[in-house]
């Protein structure tokens, strides 16, 4: 240390801390300076005493690392990593100023972006997981003098629509979906998105309202009934998934896509009969029974429609059943085909375009197939996969950008809620020149979200992408484990479970979201929970193998003592009955009691969450649900809830980790750097120890810098199996679940903590946790990181938050009235640029 | 362009010169993989008292199978393979060729073996096509689906069951009459796409431009695939078979069976490909043989024991004569100092390991073919049950030329589901 502290003598003779900061450092702009007048400086002023050429700290050696290059990128991005954070130089070391800090990590990331382009470029910075880079204290706190910020506002781009918006765009041209129904409030209903079924595929299915009889049972339905996958990809499964950059369309989705838009044109035209014979369209089933006889199961025909038309008729019905092929009737269905898939009507020059394309197809291979074929090129259009916010209309101000208008606008606060095309008074408002100034926006976002029968399934997407509730079903289980967890491992009955439970943790946010108070704390500490029948397993809790040969034992006990009063009551009945032959004992179903678990007693109100429409037969999920309170003492909102605890858990255990890496990110806003490549992530495989105790490897010093942040704010949740049910002992011994809050960045949170429930109630009661929230509701709805040239977009969405008494609702008009959300800069950003 | 070419074609452009040329003086390899549905039961290929590995010289294969008797110099019958991980009860779906977990409506949670060897092998115009076969019905109104191949995890590669619509994409450019017709007006349409995608790319920003660039870039390859396969016309016409009534209407499934197989045959032997996948029953627990006389279809089929029964005894026979035509196809064929078949290996298993319902403790696979040397043939190996199909398919990336421990399998499911590491030596040279 004493080399340390000349080090640190030397620095603060040269003033090295105090010159930087003389200068203005502008967020986003690029940093002129060069390798050995500004990082080797730097380099040699903080790192090198550490990490220098003899016995380096972390065995990493900085002292001959030379100017970015694709070759020492590696090196770089780690030390952009741990200087962003402010993880180095060590606390117990002398800290850069807070400009030189910030331009150092902005012209590493210059360095690495101009040093990878054409080497799979460098976008480590553009990525969510890495939204945290940004020190939370500058963007919430004061910031220090040499920093001046500027206007901000989002890249022009484009948006690749989601995998579910395709799919709810898709069902438009073939469903009628119900409307909504203010009595039932949680049914699925026009508007919702196109949800998962049972087995948590994204599938479309083709006239399931009309199927009134089938032959076989779920497997069989689900073959025999005609329907879509869902084309485009999706890569991430954690976290934020679709920022604009993240995703194009390849060649392979762009013929899917050609292929699945002949198939939903041809079920416009004719309905049923595209996919069925017609003597399967039929109200009376009775009556084609020769038909249906043998073995039909997972055939077409084993399917039989009922006459009444309930796809939407629209005017590709008209051109199709129409004998004559006139040029209105073909214009009729391009527009109308455009508007549907774009959610814009098309200009001139594209519908002329798309009816020469049909034209020439109806010519070559007549109205039938060259319809379909010419039609089927608008699902291919640009603007049907992806979302223009171009800008290109409007004069730049004096800091470049342009303010959104008119159908970019429209659709731009459109795409923040809904999947489905603008509504009537959204589309007249873009129509009129009413879509070009922020209380324009204001007044359409207000008026949507004042509005429940207006669907807006984005929200519910948001609250998926932060909590992460939704993968519960898609974790496979190893069957053993799963059944040593008191949940059942019959078949697909937990995957089926879990699948419900998203759908009943959706409905809970929506709850909340209805109430609009205090959302973020509702969110964290609600004791409701939306439930199934089998949620009394989940939410119960798992007895150890004392309390579990104890619940077997009085069983048994109370089924003897049962049996011999039945003996005795029929000895009393031959008694009083002599010569006559005693009833029969009723026959009994033989108990199926899982004495495993303690269920718990779920009561509470109808109400229904939102799950698809008819999709596998008798395999389809319910929407009915109850709406219950959870036991005080082992619950607290949907961290303890098993739809968020097994989409954090693993084939075998769970995954303290993942979920202390959840608390850390989503929670307390805080960063961790990639896992180095040299690191083999692996705990033993020991399954005679309890899981914290095979944590143990996380602990030598090289690993715990970072798990540190992870496993003690995991680990609490070691009260709850990997199957999410509440537990006091693990492998026959009392569950440890304590844990511990370090460096959280707010001192008043830091300690230790004896459970999940001490640690979310300590955490939902924390500013900084709905600082955080905003911060990811902000990245949602902009579709990337935040930057200190946010920092007053996300101040005023907070306050928005705060002096609306947690209004989710105030929130979001805040951000999507904001700079980022409204203005685009058509320049490339600065740092890109550096080099 | 038909419906589902799938992932085949999100690739890099490939050149003319990647038509593999079967008289060249390289060595060219190719896969197939033959996926009958409902199970593989060992009996029905495993001659009789052989119950150790040994030759098959003196045996006589059983009925199912008979077929393959003058082949059996070519052939390797392995019984003894597990996939208890897969969770083939009904299918495996994906997790057949991928060596995990599976299941109905389960998207792939990796690549599986067909797709990675297509990546490894001489590339080709098309690396992997993927054919299957059900009954007409579901053929008709399904004419592209997947549930066997796989690119990578969430990416299902589709496999093609209307041959006209195979036809079209494989041989368009010298197609007549109906399916020429198609053809153009396919290709007129996605040219005009191209170019209107094309249009709308010009007034981006630069970083979009990059990203929309490789959605127009799709056309370009579609278009240019197509392209490529129109100027070696010449060539393919040598191979394409011709197109007949069976095409446009089929009798039966068999009809189309047949020629779904005559042209999968034929992008093998004019080198457009050298990956084929034949999913007989598609992956899933229906299908249809009403053309052998069998009348019973789908589910019931896997209900039934098949060693002994006259049912499945046509089933598999059927299937061994396709066998045979692919390699009396492959061995008319001149490559390098021998014919395509030299270098060549047909897989030849269940996506329901022996039977519909089953744990997957036993897997039988039967190899037809060296593979330019590098398998044994011409006997019966009895493996202990106790490493996994990804073994066999580690096997076949090693003698593809990639090391490979455990195909799709971390350490940890390895502990618990294979007790060696690498490829079968019982199968290698």
């Amino acid at each position: 240390m004493n080399k340390v502290a000349l080090t640190l003598g030397i620095l603060l003779a040269l003033g090295w801390a105090s010159r930087i900061p003389g200068e203005t450092y502008r967020p986003g702009q690029k940093i002129n300076k060069d390798f050995a007048s500004f990082a080797q400086e730097f380099l040699a002023g903080h790192c090198l005493d550490c990490h220098g050429e003899l016995e380096p700290e972390g065995e990493l050696s900085l002292h001959d690392l030379g100017p970015v290059d694709e070759v020492n990128a590696g090196t770089w991005r780690r030390v952009w990593a741990q200087v962003t954070l402010g993880e180095m130089p060590p606390p117990d070391m002398a800290q850069p100023a807070v400009v030189a800090r910030l331009q150092f990590s902005d012209w590493i990331v210059g360095e690495l972006t101009r040093a990878m382009r054409g080497k799979g470029g460098f976008r480590a910075h553009l990525d969510p997981s890495k939204g945290n880079f940004v020190d939370h204290a500058l963007l919430f706190g004061p910031l220090p003098d040499g920093i001046e910020l500027i206007p901000t506002s989002s890249p022009a781009r484009i948006w690749r629509v989601t995998p579910q918006e395709h799919m709810t765009r898709l069902n438009e041209l073939i469903n009628t979906e119900p409307p909504y129904d203010p009595r039932k409030p949680g049914l699925r209903t026009h508007g919702d998105t196109v949800p998962t079924n049972h087995g948590g595929e994204l599938k479309l299915y083709f006239g399931t309202d009309r199927i009134i009889k089938w032959q076989g049972g779920t497997v069989a339905y689900a073959t025999a009934v005609k329907s879509l996958p869902a084309v485009l990809s999706t890569a991430r499964d954690h976290g934020l998934e679709n920022y604009p950059d993240f995703y194009t369309v390849n060649s392979a989705e762009a013929t899917q896509i050609l292929g699945v838009a002949e198939d939903v044109i041809r079920y416009m035209a004719y309905g049923p009969l595209s996919i069925a014979q017609p003597y399967q369209i039929t109200d009376d089933p009775q009556s084609i029974a020769d038909k249906m006889k043998g073995d039909l199961r997972g055939l077409p025909t084993s399917i039989v429609y009922s006459t009444k038309v309930k796809r939407p008729l629209t005017p590709v019905y008209d051109l199709m059943n129409d004998e004559e092929v006139t040029e209105s009737r073909l214009r009729a269905a391009v527009d109308y085909l455009f508007e549907a898939l774009t959610f814009r009507p098309p200009t001139k020059r594209e519908s002329d375009d798309y009816l020469a394309i049909v034209k020439q197809s109806v010519d070559k291979l007549g109205k039938e197939d060259g319809a379909v074929l010419g039609l089927s090129s608008i699902f291919l259009d640009r603007d049907a996969l992806f979302r223009p916010e171009l800008a290109e209309a409007g004069e730049p101000d004096r800091f470049g950008r342009v303010m959104l208008q008119d159908w970019e606008l429209g659709l731009a606060v459109n795409h923040a809620l809904r999947y489905i095309k603008p509504d009537a008074e959204l589309r007249q408002a873009v129509v009129e020149g009413r879509m070009r100034t922020r209380s324009d926006v204001r007044r359409e976002v207000e008026r949507m979200l004042a509005d429940d029968s207006i669907r807006k399934p984005r929200l519910l997407q948001f609250f998926r992408d932060y909590f992460d509730y939704d993968l519960a079903g898609y974790i496979c289980k190893d069957s053993k484990a799963l059944a040593d967890t008191g949940a059942s491992a019959r078949g697909q009955a937990h995957y089926r479970a879990m699948f419900d439970a998203t759908a009943s943790t959706d409905r809970l946010v929506e709850l909340i979201l209805q109430e609009d108070k205090d959302v973020v704390r509702q969110l964290l500490t609600s004791d409701k929970v939306v439930a199934t029948k089998a949620d009394n397993v989940y939410f119960g809790k798992r007895r150890s193998q004392a309390e579990t040969a104890a619940a077997t034992a009085a069983a048994r006990k109370a089924a003897a003592e049962l049996a011999e009063k039945e003996a005795a009551e029929r000895a009393a009945w031959i008694k009083a009955n002599p010569g006559k032959k005693p009833p029969k004992p009723k026959k009994k179903k033989p108990a199926n009691v899982n004495h495993r678990v303690e269920e718990t007693d779920l009561k509470g109100p109808r109400v229904y969450a939102r799950v698809s429409r008819r999709s596998f037969g008798n395999g389809s999920m319910k929407p009915e649900r109850i709406l219950a309170t959870v036991p005080a003492d082992q619950r607290l909102g949907i961290l303890t809830h098993p739809s968020w605890l097994v989409s954090h858990s693993d084939a075998m255990d769970n995954h303290a980790i993942r979920r202390g890496r959840w608390i850390r990110e989503r929670l307390l806003g805080g960063g961790i750097p990639d896992v180095p490549i040299t690191v083999d992530a692996m705990l033993p495989d020991e399954p005679q120890h309890t899981l914290r105790e095979r944590m143990r490897v996380t602990r030598e010093s090289y690993c715990w810098t970072c798990h540190k942040k992870m496993d003690p704010l995991g680990l609490p949740f070691e009260m709850f199996n990997h199957a999410g049910l509440y537990r006091e002992t693990e492998l026959n011994q009392a569950v440890d679940t304590s844990g511990e809050i370090i460096d959280s960045g707010d001192p008043s949170l830091d300690g230790e903590v004896a459970d999940a429930v001490e640690l979310i109630r300590k955490l939902a009661a924390s500013e900084r946790t709905e600082q955080v929230f905003v911060r990811y509701a902000f990245r949602f709805w902009m579709g990337r990181n935040e930057n200190l040239n946010d920092a007053p977009v996300l101040q005023a969405a907070y306050r928005a938050y705060k002096e609306n008494g947690g209004s989710f609702k105030a929130l979001l008009t805040s951000l999507l009235t904001s700079d980022a959300f409204l203005y685009r800069t058509r320049s490339e950003p600065a740092l890109a640029e550096a080099g | 362009m038909a419906a589902g070419a799938g992932a085949a074609f999100g690739l890099p452009l490939v050149s003319q010169n990647l038509l593999a040329s079967p008289a060249a003086n390289t060595t060219r390899k190719r896969v197939i993989f033959f996926m009958q549905n409902q199970g593989f039961d060992p009996k029905t290929c495993i001659p009789e008292g052989m119950d150790r590995s040994q030759s098959l010289a003196k045996a006589t294969l059983p009925e199912p199978i008979q077929a393959l008797e003058p082949y059996k110099e070519r052939l390797h019958i392995i019984n003894g393979l597990h996939g208890l991980h897969t969770s083939p009860s009904h299918s495996a779906f994906f997790g057949a060729l991928g060596g995990y977990r599976g299941g109905d409506g389960v998207p792939p949670s990796a690549a599986t073996i067909d797709y990675e060897l297509s990546k490894v092998l001489p590339p080709t115009l098309l690396p992997h096509l993927c054919i299957g076969m059900d009954s007409i019905e579901n053929m008709t109104t399904k004419p592209t689906i997947a549930t066997l191949s796989a690119s990578g995890a969430g990416q299902p590669i589709f496999m093609y069951s209307d041959p006209n619509q195979l036809y079209q994409m494989l041989y368009g450019g010298i197609s007549t009459g109906d399916i020429r017709r198609q053809h153009e007006a396919r290709s007129s349409v996605l040219t005009q796409i191209e170019q209107l995608a094309a249009a709308k790319g010009n007034s981006l920003p630069t970083g979009e431009r990059q990203r929309y660039g490789q959605f127009v870039q799709g056309f370009k390859d579609v278009n240019g695939l197509r392209d490529r396969l129109d100027t070696v016309a010449d060539h393919l016409r040598k191979f394409a078979p011709p197109v007949d009534e069976r095409y446009t209407n089929p009798a039966h499934e068999t009809d189309w069976h047949d020629v779904l197989l005559d042209l999968g045959i034929s992008a093998l032997t004019s080198g457009i490909t050298n990956t084929l996948t034949i999913g007989s029953g598609r992956g899933e627990i229906f299908g249809a043989w009403k053309g052998l006389g069998v009348e019973q279809q789908g589910h019931n089929l896997g209900h039934m024991e098949q060693a002994g029964n006259p049912i499945w005894i046509k089933i598999r026979q059927y299937n061994s004569r396709m066998l045979v035509r692919i390699m009396e196809a492959l061995e008319s064929v001149p490559e390098g100092s021998g014919t395509m078949m030299d270098h060549t290996l047909i897989v030849y298993t269940s996506n329901n390991a022996d039977k519909q319902h089953t744990n997957g403790a036993n897997w039988p696979v039967m190899l037809l073919g060296n593979f330019d040397g590098a398998f044994k043939t011409g006997c019966f190996t009895q493996l202990d049950g106790k490493r996994p199909i990804n073994a066999l398919y580690s096997t076949l990336l090693r003698a593809s030329g990639v090391p490979c421990d455990h195909f799709n399998m971390n350490e940890k499911l390895a502990r618990k589901f294979d007790t060696n590491t690498g490829p079968l030596k019982e199968l290698l040279v």
